[in-house]
């Protein structure tokens, strides 16, 4: 009896100790491009992740290898004990990985309501045969998916527009329509592909305490691919920095800001040559990615701001 | 229960209806060529109810679906034709099929019929609905014709061997199949009063079971199972897969699985029809391969587009106006005007003229309505309507509920209540 309790215990212990997601010499090829190459990280509990780099990094190719869009050639990935690598999207999804998209993936014809309908049809206890018998479990089972539904809208404050088609509603509103709809499936780690694409300076710092709320208020793990360097410094506990499918960097944001590799990558081969020039005059502007957000102070030292 | 009660009192009276039109259905249409027609024109609204589920709502481009319907038909008439030999032979029945005798055969047949589709629908569907598309179609289509084409050039009469070639045989070829072959089996029979018995049968092709009531009757049942279908979660699922199969697959619907289910329904759906037309009353008593040409899949997809894809009212009002629409075109050919017109050059092939006829129509409606008939929309309340602000929320609305969940919503709940493991 003791034995058995010990066991327990110690599986107790190594769930609690396993990573959220764990990737380990992740490659991915298209043809001869090397997309993703060897990329090994860990996303620990309750974190927020930001998988960062240059366009063409191979930051959404690696969601889409986690969520099992494409398969990975060689590697593993692994969400707490499970095992993605054998499983199909959908699956995935109902393990409890979530996913938003870079380019907004909503159900257009839909309503807001149905649109998030979906993400709980997995978990409907009536099946086909009583839909069509339309039994008295079919309609207690609409009801409370519909119910939870509309917990859920009411929580991103979308409830208003529950029978609105979703192509109707304005960017800002389709993008947490997107959210609300990942977390209709419970999951415990969320995706967030570019989530301040398109947005300005204060819809960016707006997110940053979206993501923070996201993350207590669903007690997730959060991982995000971004471009946007405010939100990403911001907000990120963790940041792996990928370039040309490889890991470059790894660390937190005050680490990675300064590293001389991502420093190349994102300012170009030239960087060092800038960074002896900012040596010596104090420069006002800045070249590349970093001088986004310029209105900001000229920073004292050279990093991504 | 209201709900129960309801069901019921609605239950009763259609079976009521269905009595009614099975026995005063020759007095209501007393041409026997409109009775065809019309009976036709039903089992077309079934193949047309089945295609729209894959083709409609799944959105997915099936174009063999008459090879699922000639399945079920040549499964539906093998099945009912044992059956009504078997009842002659040993409950001395007559050889004309009786009512009474149609709750047993019936029955038998349209399950046969759907089971063995269907089956067809899960081997055809399970590895081709990985492709899309266009390569969906092609297999589809080589699927119909191959099925078409076994059962034409099967070798027919003699001894035909065993094992496949010679079930095949027995199935009629290029000629079609022509009811159950008695004196073939009364020489087997080494009872003689038995062999004397199935030598006094007279075969007059397919026994006839299926009057009024069951055509009328499976009409009514597809009517529904497709309507509830379409407002349920399954069909929002799949609508949702027709417009972001990633997406879809990113909040836990796996496209495969839901595309072959449809596959699968839509192919029972047609050998449902297809049993219905074997034994269809005023009807053809002999099945032939040549029923089930890529015309009638052509036909079927016209029914579907024309009502409008996804639609059920679209199905259903499509189904009957091409089946009319082409028949009408046919008696045009009766006018003493094309005929005269016809003795005047005797070159003018009528046949061709009234393709053109039909192409015109089609090429009209479908200039006036591009999205069909119906769209995606129904005919009564429930619209599914595209841009419509005001959708209702899928299901059977019931604004009692829908009022009590928003009035709910107010209190902070507990989300994972909900979430029974």
């Amino acid at each position: 009896m003791s034995s058995a309790y010990r066991e327990e215990d110690a599986s107790h212990q190594a769930t609690a100790s396993v990573p959220v997601l764990d990737l380990r010499g992740v490659t991915k090829t298209f043809g001869g491009l090397r997309a993703v190459s060897d990329v090994t990280f860990a996303v620990p509990e309750r974190s927020i992740f930001g998988l960062i780099g240059p366009n063409g990094a191979g930051k959404t190719t690696l969601f889409n290898l986690i969520t099992g869009v494409y398969k990975a050639d060689v590697g593993t990935i692994r969400f707490r004990t499970t095992d993605l690598m054998p499983l199909k999207p959908a699956q995935i999804a109902r393990v409890g990985v979530a996913r938003t998209f870079q380019n907004i993936r909503l159900f257009g014809q839909l309503t807001v309501l149905e649109n998030v309908l979906i993400a709980c049809e997995h978990k409907r206890k009536a099946h086909l045969l009583s839909a069509l018998l339309r039994t008295e479990l079919f309609f207690r089972d609409e009801e409370e998916m519909k119910k939870r539904a509309l917990e859920l809208l009411a929580i991103f404050d979308l409830d208003s527009m529950a029978d609105e088609v979703s192509t109707s509603l304005s960017y800002g509103n389709q993008r947490r329509l997107e959210i609300a709809r990942a977390m209709m499936l419970d999951p415990k780690l969320l995706l967030l592909d570019e989530p301040a694409a398109g947005m300005n300076y204060g819809e960016a710092e707006g997110l940053k305490t979206q993501i923070r709320w996201l993350r207590d208020r669903f007690d997730l793990t959060v991982v995000l691919v971004e471009h946007n360097m405010q939100v990403v410094m911001g907000v990120c506990e963790d940041l792996h920095v990928l370039d040309h499918g490889e890991t470059i960097a790894h660390g937190s944001p005050e680490v990675v800001r300064k590293h001389p590799k991502v420093l190349a990558a994102y300012l170009g081969e030239d960087a060092d040559e800038q960074l002896d020039a900012e040596a010596a005059a104090r420069p006002n502007e800045n070249a590349g990615q970093g001088a986004d957000e310029g209105s900001s102070a000229a920073p004292e030292t050279t990093e991504l701001s | 229960m209201p709900r129960t009660l309801r069901r019921a009192i609605v239950a009763l009276a259609l079976i009521g209806l269905m009595i009614g039109l099975e026995f005063g259905f020759e007095r209501l249409v007393t041409d026997a060529a409109w009775r065809q027609l019309a009976l036709f024109a039903m089992v077309n609204v079934i193949v047309a109810l089945s295609l729209n589920v894959i083709n409609g709502m799944a959105g997915q481009f099936s174009i063999g679906h008459a090879g699922f319907v000639g399945v079920g038909a040549y499964t539906g008439a093998v099945v009912a034709s044992s059956l009504h030999l078997w009842l002659y032979q040993h409950h001395h029945s007559e050889s004309a099929p009786l009512f009474h005798n149609s709750f047993l055969v019936m029955p038998i047949v349209l399950l046969a019929s759907g089971a063995v589709a269907g089956l067809f629908g899960l081997v055809v569907g399970l590895p081709s609905l990985r492709l899309k598309g266009d390569y969906l179609a092609i297999v589809t289509l080589g699927f119909a014709e191959i099925f078409r084409l076994v059962i034409a050039t099967a070798q027919t009469g003699g001894d035909a061997g065993g094992g496949l070639s010679g079930a095949l045989a027995t199935l009629g070829g290029q000629n079609g199949y022509a009811g159950p072959n008695a004196s073939q089996l009364a020489k087997t029979a080494t009872d003689p009063e038995v062999a004397a018995r199935l030598l006094s049968y007279e075969n007059s092709g397919v026994p006839q079971y299926a009057g009024p009531f069951w055509i009328f009757g499976a009409v009514v049942v597809f009517t529904i199972i497709a309507w509830r279908l379409k407002f349920s979660g399954w069909g929002r699922a799949l609508r949702a897969l027709r417009e972001d199969e990633i997406a879809s697959a990113a909040v836990g619907v796996d496209p495969t699985r839901y595309k072959v289910t449809s596959f699968v329904i839509a192919a029972i759906g047609a050998g449902v029809a297809g049993g219905l037309l074997a034994s269809m009353r005023d009807g053809n008593p002999t099945i032939q391969p040549d029923q089930f040409t890529f015309n009638y899949s052509f036909d079927a997809i016209t029914m579907v587009i024309l009502g409008g894809s996804g639609s059920v009212t679209g199905a259903v009002v499509g189904g009957v106006f091409v089946t009319f629409t082409v028949k009408m075109i046919e008696q045009l050919q009766g006018l003493e005007s094309i005929q005269a017109l016809k003795a005047a050059h005797p070159s003018l092939d009528l046949n061709a003229l009234r393709m053109v006829v039909y192409a015109t129509v089609l090429i009209t409606l479908m200039i006036l309505r591009p999205e069909g008939l119906f769209g995606e929309r129904e005919l009564f309340g429930k619209a599914k309507s595209d841009n419509k602000k005001k959708a209702p929320p899928s299901g059977e609305p019931e604004p009692a509920t829908v009022a009590a969940t928003v009035a709910t919503v107010a209190v902070p709940a507990v989300p994972e209540e909900t979430e029974a493991k």
